[in-house]
């Protein structure tokens, strides 16, 4: 640490330059993870809130929810400590000055899914919705009534609730029972009732008549939600994922998780190649010191403590400045840039560079050990 | 009994194979005691280097033994050369052997780092007053002059207690002035230290300052003259104010 802190003391320029590029890769890795986090929370955020262990889907949905579609009363094959059926689409909501796409859940306001608001009340009247805080943002309020696309209804807000993003749309909670009359298509559905068929293309018979009589449409919801453990049986005709793999599953989460770590990935790479480059050159303009202080009898071992001591401290400098502009910037980016920041996750990445730019610097030591100081001395 | 600190027998080394074979140092022996301070001259290419390298630890003899404070040090890996070099040898080099980015206090406290035993605080005094640089320890090397810096450069090699000190040249880059203040301040250094001193140079005038002079012509050592060590320092200083120094330049 004494070579390695004196030598920054006096060269105060160049090492500056090696902490400026650290820096900016930090600067860049912190940012890229806080839109990571971001953009995975603006997908996954619903889900977290719900703080359920699995899901249960149709199996010939391939892990969508949207082409999920199962009778409600399936709920009750379910073995859970505690379930929730849980009805989605996506739509487009106007209150006359502002829209936005939205997405839909129909549950049951006594199952655990059913969001606590931070502001308002919770629905109770038909056509009541609890929508996502972020909607505030975009100029909807408590008591708004909301025009739908595909659909004749009119919901009306009666309160927000934080942390209901879903797959990167805002989410209106409403009713289950109310749900049915508001899914695209419910009118057409209205419309066929009376003249439902069975899968095999014959009139269906139901408890309250004959075919050819009018019927009622059952219940539908895309997905079973449940707390406990893994389930020993599933019903037959449907799927159990755990929640992260239900997440992992949502339309380009995975792509988009995947693209940005492998940018941080890289650029870790490119922070070690740089590191490494950059005190290689300063280790080689040094190789006539290095060489006399070995011929002095200072130990190889020494003079690499002293390259890592010093790459440790660029790196920890450039890191934590890094960070700091990270955090700061973050305080000035409009709310419509989706970056959350994971300090946990931030701290890891941070680790990880001071270890890649040490990594870097082994190139460094590796030309110290092979310096020989008869040659250093010689010429 | 003398005690040589320095003792190489039979040493020979030789470069290359065949016909690109080249004998840099044919059979040599050299004893070198405890103050002793000798001079080996020699045109370039003659094997005074090559000498002074063996005798350091820096490479291996081809033929023959070499001792430093008793050790053997031909039979030892590159490590542990390194540590004998560490406890027992100090090097004073043409282009100074100072790290640029350390002032010279700190140049005195790397040692401190690396290795125990060096001079205490006293002693670090009284030789940084002998060699006139008490003045100069907050300054890094580019801000000294040629001499300052050799002067630097002695109290470095000095300062870890060597009982070997090997100067390659270390007069090369100063002007005859200054040539021979830093001479008159090595020899009177590795007096007062008791260190054996060998000073590879290829100015004859500065031989005038030490016990023993060494000529060495194509690898083969001759001696070629031997005198009292200290009445020379005086008769040295003597003969270079005749040849026309003066008092400032010593």
């Amino acid at each position: 640490m004494f070579l390695a802190w004196r030598e920054i003391r006096q060269s105060k320029l160049r090492f500056a330059l090696v902490t400026a590029v650290l820096l900016l890769v930090s600067y860049l890795v912190f940012f890229l993870s806080g839109l990571a986090s971001g953009l995975a929370g603006l997908n996954r955020e619903a889900v977290d809130k719900w703080q359920a262990d699995g899901i249960y889907l149709t199996d010939e949905s391939d892990k969508s929810l949207t082409q999920s579609m199962m009778e409600v009363d399936l709920a009750d094959d379910v073995v859970a400590d505690e379930t929730a059926v849980l009805a989605q689409t996506n739509l487009i909501a106007d209150n006359g000055d502002a829209k936005s796409g939205v997405a839909l859940f129909g549950i049951r306001p006594d199952e655990f899914i059913m969001p606590e608001p931070t502001e308002g009340d919770e629905f109770s009247d038909e056509f009541e919705v609890i929508a996502s805080d972020s909607l505030k943002e975009e100029g909807f309020s408590v008591g708004d009534e909301l025009d739908l696309s595909g659909s004749e209804v009119t919901l009306t807000i009666t309160g927000f609730t934080d942390d209901a993003r879903f797959n990167a749309a805002p989410v209106l909670y409403m009713n289950l029972e109310d749900f049915e009359k508001v899914r695209p298509g419910a009118a057409a559905m209205a419309q066929q009732e009376g003249s439902a068929e069975n899968p095999d293309g014959q009139p269906a018979e139901t408890d309250q008549g004959l075919p050819g009589e009018t019927v009622e449409q059952p219940e539908m919801v895309n997905a079973i939600v449940v707390k406990g453990s893994q389930p020993d049986e599933v019903p037959d005709d449907l799927e159990y994922l755990e929640s992260e793999t239900f997440i992992e599953n949502l339309p380009g989460y995975t792509e988009q998780n995947l693209t940005l770590t492998f940018m941080i990935y890289f650029l870790f790479a490119i922070s070690a190649a740089v590191v490494a480059i950059f005190l290689y050159v300063l280790t080689v303009q040094k190789i006539s010191m290095f060489g006399v202080m070995k011929a002095q009898g200072i130990s190889s071992a020494y003079l690499s403590r002293s390259v890592i001591a010093q790459t440790f401290i660029l790196a920890v400098i450039g890191v934590l400045i890094g960070f700091g502009l990270t955090v700061l910037t973050g305080q000035f980016l409009p709310a419509a840039v989706p970056v959350s920041f994971d300090y946990g996750m931030m701290a890891i990445y941070g680790a990880v560079l001071i270890a890649v730019a040490i990594l870097g610097a082994l190139v460094s030591v590796w030309t110290i050990v092979k310096i020989d100081p008869l040659e250093a001395i010689s010429g | 009994m003398t005690e040589h600190v320095l003792q190489m027998e039979d040493v020979t080394k030789t470069f290359g194979s065949g016909r690109t074979e080249v004998r840099a140092l044919k059979k040599t022996s050299l004893d070198v005691s405890r103050g002793e301070v000798i001079a080996i001259i020699g045109p370039s290419g003659s094997g005074k280097s090559t000498l002074l390298t063996i005798a350091g630890g820096l490479q291996g003899p081809t033929e023959g033994e070499v001792r430093i404070a008793g050790e053997r040090i031909t039979e030892l890996g590159e490590k542990d050369r390194s540590k004998v070099r560490l406890e027992h040898v100090g090097f004073i080099l043409q282009s100074s052997n100072l790290v640029p980015f350390l002032t010279v206090s700190d140049q005195l406290k790397l040692l401190d780092k690396v290795k125990k035993g060096n001079m205490t605080k006293e002693e670090r005094k009284g030789l940084m007053e002998e060699l006139g640089i008490t003045k100069l320890t907050e300054k890094y090397p580019n801000d000294l002059s040629g001499g300052e810096r050799q002067r630097v450069a002695i109290a470095k090699a000095l300062y870890s207690n060597p009982s070997l000190l090997l100067a390659d040249e270390p007069t090369a880059s100063l002007d005859s002035d200054r040539a021979f203040e830093v001479m008159k301040l090595l020899k009177s250094a590795a007096v007062k230290k008791d260190a054996a001193t060998i000073v590879v140079t290829h100015d004859t005038r500065l031989t005038d300052y030490v016990d023993k002079v060494y000529k060495m012509v194509d690898g083969v050592l001759h001696l070629e003259t031997e005198k009292g060590g200290a009445a020379s320092l005086d008769e040295g200083r003597t003969d270079f104010l005749e040849k026309g120094g003066n008092e400032d330049g010593i």
